[in-house]
């Protein structure tokens, strides 16, 4: 039998959503503007959409150069930033260069990348690799530095040499810095997956959302927003669940309550 | 040599028995797991040394040898207002083979610098120091540090913290296991092998951080106010515990600590130091009968005088030096 504190928790986000397509509903009946359909209408062109194989296609295209770019990322990212928070001199190397590029929107450098390699799927996921590097570079650097010293000298004396150290010391220690870099590289890399296909149509998520747009299919443009969204929103609550569960270890004891409930 | 170390132990865990009640049984039992431990490392049979040899007393009679000399050290630290802070300056001092040394002095006065230094994390800006005649230029398993900050590593429980020396020195898991739980049992905290160190309590984690010393058998233990955050109930027990342990492994030990009484009474030498510079003031020997048993010892009127006598050099050192 659930409480019924822990059933408002389970029920908070269905409800936030009804009452978002709730207010979605009225606004749209109220403006009767041609671009803006009724939650229902877009809600019912989402099986259009997943029922026709090219568009299925498309969509784990999409997914495809994300898992890629995104895992390609965090391979790179985690340990250049553990390297630049353990060495002084790694860290000076890389870490003007870092600043140059980190105000930069990625998507702002697609055309020269689509310019040197073409408008297939090796720019778009490099777009989105070098979305998700930077936080998970800044994340895994700070999380580094912040190791104990005493940790590693305790390592050192067992034994480890420093490279042990920083695979079974520096890397379990900044996890939960390092798994906080990646959640918001996910987020990330959704975001650059959806912009690179705008800019480069040819496939994707993307494709489909900015061809209905040019063809003034709108429902089938807020459909492929509710998709896109609700991805997102599934794929950070799994990675979320996984990060929960990787770093149980150091979960604060007590919850700082931040409303009033 | 360990091996037969060992040996000696596991031949009179009997004594140890009759004598110290619960610790000396966990610690029986801790020394017939390293045994086992060793035979199949080395692949050497355990040698029974006689019990004579048991029965010497270990004070400054037997000629020991020198296993850490500590030759002129200094050490300057830059502060961020970029002026030189002298931490330690022109440091000698020779720790036996065997010997219970004490660090005592005022806070700041570079004992956890000294300590460093020795375990090789920090090397000295002049002087060196050498373990059994070799320059100490890093850190290594022959030395076991016991950190003020206790250093554990929050991701493992206090079985895994415990086991990580063992494991990284090549004992088969199952055997790096039992020896971890009755060492754990031995510091009293049986029941929470399976608790993460944000789980326990500031004395508890000390505790741990001194079984996961403890349990990669380092010649040296190089401990930091390792009963600093102890109550003084668990903090007597322990310091049973330790003088059992190091009665029977005759490991160097070189603990650094703010309390007369605890100085006095584990070792055979206490090092007092002055601040600022720190330097050292004095060597006292502590020339009081072996095995020590604390409610003896209290009554004892030879050991109420070395507590006094240091009490009242601490005291001259502070109407002398700048009082901080
Ligand atoms: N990394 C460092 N950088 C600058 N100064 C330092 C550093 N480490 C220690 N010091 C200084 O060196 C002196 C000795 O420090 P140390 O930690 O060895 O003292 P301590 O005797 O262990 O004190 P306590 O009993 O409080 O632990 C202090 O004055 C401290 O400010
Ligand atoms: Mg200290």
């Amino acid at each position: 039998m659930m409480t019924p504190a822990a059933l408002t928790k389970r029920a908070a986000p269905v409800l936030a959503c009804i009452g978002l397509l709730a207010v979605w509903q009225v606004a749209s009946l109220a403006l009767k503007n041609d671009s803006f359909p009724t939650a229902i209408e877009a809600v019912r062109a989402i099986p259009d959409i997943l029922g026709d194989k090219e568009s299925l296609l498309n969509i784990l295209a999409s997914l495809r150069r994300m898992a890629i770019g995104f895992g390609v990322a965090v391979l790179v990212s985690i340990p250049l930033g553990l390297l630049m928070g353990r060495s002084r001199s790694i860290a000076a190397f890389f870490n003007p260069l870092l600043m140059v590029i980190y105000p930069v929107p990625k998507a702002a450098l697609m055309p020269i990348i689509m310019l040197w390699l073409g408008v297939g799927d090796v720019t778009k996921t490099l777009v989105i690799f070098l979305g998700v590097s930077l936080p998970v570079i800044y994340h895994s650097f700070e999380g580094a530095k912040a190791v104990e010293e005493k940790m590693l000298w305790s390592g050192a004396a067992m034994g480890l040499s420093p490279a042990q150290r920083l695979v079974r010391i520096v890397l379990p220690a900044a996890l939960p810095e390092i798994l906080t870099g990646c959640r918001t590289g996910l987020v990330l890399a959704l975001i650059t997956m959806i912009t690179s296909e705008m800019i480069a149509r040819q496939s994707g998520a993307g494709n489909i959302l900015f061809n209905a747009l040019d063809m003034g299919q709108y429902d089938t443009v807020f459909a492929m927003i509710i998709i896109v969204g609700a991805m997102g929103i599934f794929l950070d609550a799994l990675f979320e669940r996984a990060r929960a569960r990787l770093v149980r270890w150091s979960e604060p004891q007590f919850d700082m309550p931040l409303s009033f409930s | 040599m360990k091996a037969r170390q060992n040996g000696r132990g596991s031949n009179d865990a009997p004594h140890v028995c009759e004598g110290d009640g619960l610790s000396g049984r966990f610690l029986a039992k801790l020394v017939l797991l390293n045994v086992r431990a060793s035979e199949t490392r080395y692949g050497m049979t355990v040698v029974a040394a006689r019990s004579s040899e048991w029965m010497r007393p270990v004070t400054s009679q037997e000629p020991a040898s020198a296993i850490i000399e500590i030759d002129r050290v200094s050490q300057v630290f830059q502060t961020s207002a970029r002026k030189d802070h002298l931490a330690l300056s022109d440091i000698s001092l020779t720790i036996e083979e065997g010997a219970f040394v004490s660090i005592l002095g005022p806070s700041g006065c570079g004992k956890s610098t000294l300590l460093y230094i020795v375990g090789g994390f920090v090397s000295p800006t002049s002087g060196m120091a050498k373990i059994k005649g070799h320059a100490i230029t890093g850190p290594g398993p022959d030395r076991g540090p016991v950190f003020q900050e206790f250093a554990l590593f929050p991701w493992k429980t206090v079985l895994g913290n415990v086991m990580y020396g063992p494991r990284q020195q090549g004992v088969r898991a199952a055997e790096a296991e039992a020896q971890s739980r009755a060492l754990i049992e031995m510091v009293g905290l049986k029941g929470f092998e399976s608790f993460y160190p944000k789980e326990l309590s500031g004395g508890m984690k000390q505790r741990v951080a001194l079984a996961r010393t403890l349990a990669y058998h380092p010649e040296v233990l190089l401990m930091d106010e390792p009963f600093g955050a102890l109550d003084a109930h668990t903090r007597t027990r322990l310091q049973n515990d330790l003088l059992t342990i190091w009665e029977r492994d005759r490991k160097t030990v070189l603990f650094v600590t703010h309390s007369v009484d605890e100085a006095v009474f584990l070792s055979d030498k206490v090092v007092m130091m002055s601040k600022s510079p720190g330097r050292i003031r004095q060597v006292i020997d502590i020339d009081l009968p072996r095995p020590r048993r604390r409610n003896e010892l209290l009554l004892d009127p030879r050991y109420q005088k070395y507590v006094v006598d240091i009490e009242r050099m601490f005291d001259e050192s502070d109407e002398a030096g700048p009082v901080s």
